[in-house]
């Protein structure tokens, strides 16, 4: 193996390292699980609730080409994906502010690829258990899924949705170089996702002006692209949504590289 | 062979400068003021290989901004510095192989696993091969006695436990050059010795070369050969432990409570102790070592006194570097 192949595959070891590290720490938070669990029952509820009122229990009915039952489905995706996300910007504003950066730094390691491995382990091991728990919820309320394709379409998504995630987090975490609190910066983030991301309603119900907005905007590609494909399979559409995804993972990790070089040399290391 | 060296080291910091009141919070969002703040100042500094330095000084003198920029957490304002031959903020991750680090106030342990899963995780980030990794993992966890509580949740370790952990867990990659920033603070005397003792056998069995700092006198006295102090961001002392041991920490403080049945009896005098502070039956003393043993003051106090407490401390740090830097100024001003 050539010097460059042996640095990958020793920067794949470590981003492996700490996932599964990432992992084993999960699991000593049963209690969180299960109130996530709950939470997570609770809004979806409220959501079967809200759309079989809005079909009038119809379920032949389509609004926007989606039956009751890919609307359900389609939220217990989005909500799973939703709340599988890490805290990631109080996370590393803690680390700035406490000087517990520091520690990170002082090994042979990516910061930002330290925090995307950890956050990429915890996101899909959460997003499991979530899936299951909204698939449970959803069965039983709406029925069966008979997604086919749509299936392999959620699972491939999900990674690249998980990644973007990730990314927009990171660019608006990594300000905490910058300046003392990101957290408001992350609560418009966090909305933008929920509503123009396609959290509470697939982009096909939004008015037409507003999907051509979504459609130059990275929020989609973190929740619509996987929850809509799941319930709507079209090969064209996924492999599109690949695309997408994957241009938005280049253009973002350029930015999260860019911001990270600028602030770690303006970085004042606080805690003695 | 300098392990690290230094040359006209200086950080400045620029930070924004709060104005009183309401008004002036609303003046600050508009029109902010910042002030410059001199953390480092000019720092020239040799270390050799295998040498043991203590960097010290008061809160605020610089000393852990040093200590950031020589590990390249930092870049620094002006000035150079290269560790094991390389400049630190230029080559953060190289330079990262061959030192450890130990932020006495951080942990690098994941609170809610046992320290072996650390271990085992440090092994990878440092890429050491799997069957060196094993064998020297064990040497530590033997010498550092961590068998008992490997298994158990960082969170349920005591400091002391923890501490050790944190210390071999920089170990384990052999690094040439230890970082420990405040190695002992909060853990009790008996600890305290024992993280003194692995660290010096680390540095004698494998030269690692140990740049330390910390507010108490016994990590210097028992770890270092050499004492640098720093005050407001600049070099005030740069002398042999030894010397400054014989200059400066020549005096020790005895805490003593004497028992009831000495009923109204009060200590009288003794050659090179002054009573710095008594209560009741409780006093405290300053022991010139210059002038008698500690041996001999207590030996004094047992023959005549019956005890009921009695305590050896250094004298803390703070004073002993208010007491250099009231000697250089002394000799400045005679100069």
């Amino acid at each position: 193996m050539n010097e460059r192949g042996f640095r990958w595959t020793a920067a794949a070891l470590k981003l492996h390292a700490i996932a599964r590290v990432t992992v084993r720490q999960q699991l000593a938070y049963k209690t969180d699980f299960l109130l996530r669990s709950v939470f997570l029952l609770f809004i979806l509820y409220v959501f079967v609730q809200l759309w079989t009122a809005a079909y009038d229990g119809d379920s032949s009915r389509t609004i926007a080409g989606f039956t009751l039952k890919q609307i359900v489905w389609y939220l217990a995706f989005t909500e799973a994906l939703t709340m599988a996300g890490p805290p990631l910007g109080p996370r590393i504003e803690e680390e700035v502010k406490s000087g517990d950066i520091a520690v990170k730094l002082t090994k042979p390691l990516s910061y930002v690829g330290y925090h995307y491995s950890s956050y990429m382990a915890e996101a899909l091991f959460r997003f499991a258990v979530h899936l299951a728990v909204g698939s449970t919820i959803a069965w039983s309320t709406v029925g069966a899924p008979a997604f086919g394709l749509g299936w392999m379409g959620l699972l491939t998504l999900s990674l690249g949705a998980v990644t973007v995630a990730f990314l927009l987090s990171a660019v608006v975490a990594l300000l905490a170089f910058w300046v003392e609190e990101t957290r408001g910066m992350e609560f418009v983030m966090q909305k933008l996702q929920f509503t123009i991301g396609g959290m509470l309603l697939p982009i096909d119900l939004m008015p037409e002006w507003l999907q051509r907005v979504c459609a130059w905007l990275p929020f989609q590609a973190a929740l619509y692209f996987p929850a809509g494909t799941a319930v709507h399979f079209q090969t064209a559409v996924w492999l599109k949504q690949l695309g997408t995804q994957a241009g938005w993972i280049a253009g973002l990790s350029a930015a999260v590289i860019w911001v990270y070089r600028r602030g770690v040399k303006k970085l004042h290391v606080n805690g003695g | 062979m300098f392990a690290l060296r230094t040359n006209g080291l200086t950080k400045t910091f620029r930070v924004k400068r709060k104005q009183p009141g309401l008004a002036g919070s609303f003046r600050s969002l508009l029109k902010p003021a910042w002030e410059e703040k001199e953390a480092v100042r000019g720092i020239d500094l040799s270390v050799a290989h295998g040498e043991t330095v203590a960097f010290l000084g008061p809160n605020g003198a610089g000393k852990s901004t040093t200590i950031k920029m020589l590990t390249g957490i930092l870049h620094p304002t002006s000035g150079d510095a290269e560790v094991l031959g390389i400049v630190p903020w230029k080559d953060r991750n190289r330079l990262a192989f061959r030192i450890g680090a130990v932020f006495g106030q951080k942990s690098q342990l994941w609170y809610h696993l046992p320290p072996m899963d650390t271990f085992d995780l440090i092994s990878r980030v440092y890429e050491m091969r799997r069957s060196d990794y094993l064998a020297r993992r064990d040497d530590l966890i033997d010498r550092f006695e961590l068998g008992p509580y490997l298994h158990t949740p960082v969170r349920k370790l005591s400091l002391g436990e923890r501490m050790r952990c944190e210390i071999a867990a920089s170990m384990l990659h052999r690094p040439q050059l230890l970082f420990l920033d405040e190695p002992t603070i909060g853990l009790d005397p008996v600890v305290k010795a024992r993280i003194r003792d692995l660290i010096r056998e680390r540095n004698r069995s494998e030269g690692t070369t140990v740049f330390l700092t910390s507010h108490d006198a016994g990590d210097v006295e028992s770890l270092c050969s050499r004492a640098v102090v720093i005050h407001h961001g600049g070099v005030l002392l740069d002398e042999p432990v030894e010397k400054v041991k014989r200059e400066v920490l020549s005096r020790k403080t005895v805490k003593l409570t004497l028992s009831e049945s000495n009923g109204a009896a009060r200590l009288p005098p003794i050659a090179g102790t002054r009573i710095v502070r008594a209560e009741g039956r409780r006093y405290q003393l300053s022991v010139d070592l210059k002038r008698t043993a500690i041996d001999e003051v207590l030996g004094q106090l047992i023959g005549r006194f019956g005890l009921e407490d009695v305590t050896v401390e250094d004298p803390d740090l703070e004073e002993i570097i208010k007491h250099i830097y009231g000697m250089k100024k002394e000799t400045g001003e005679a100069g």
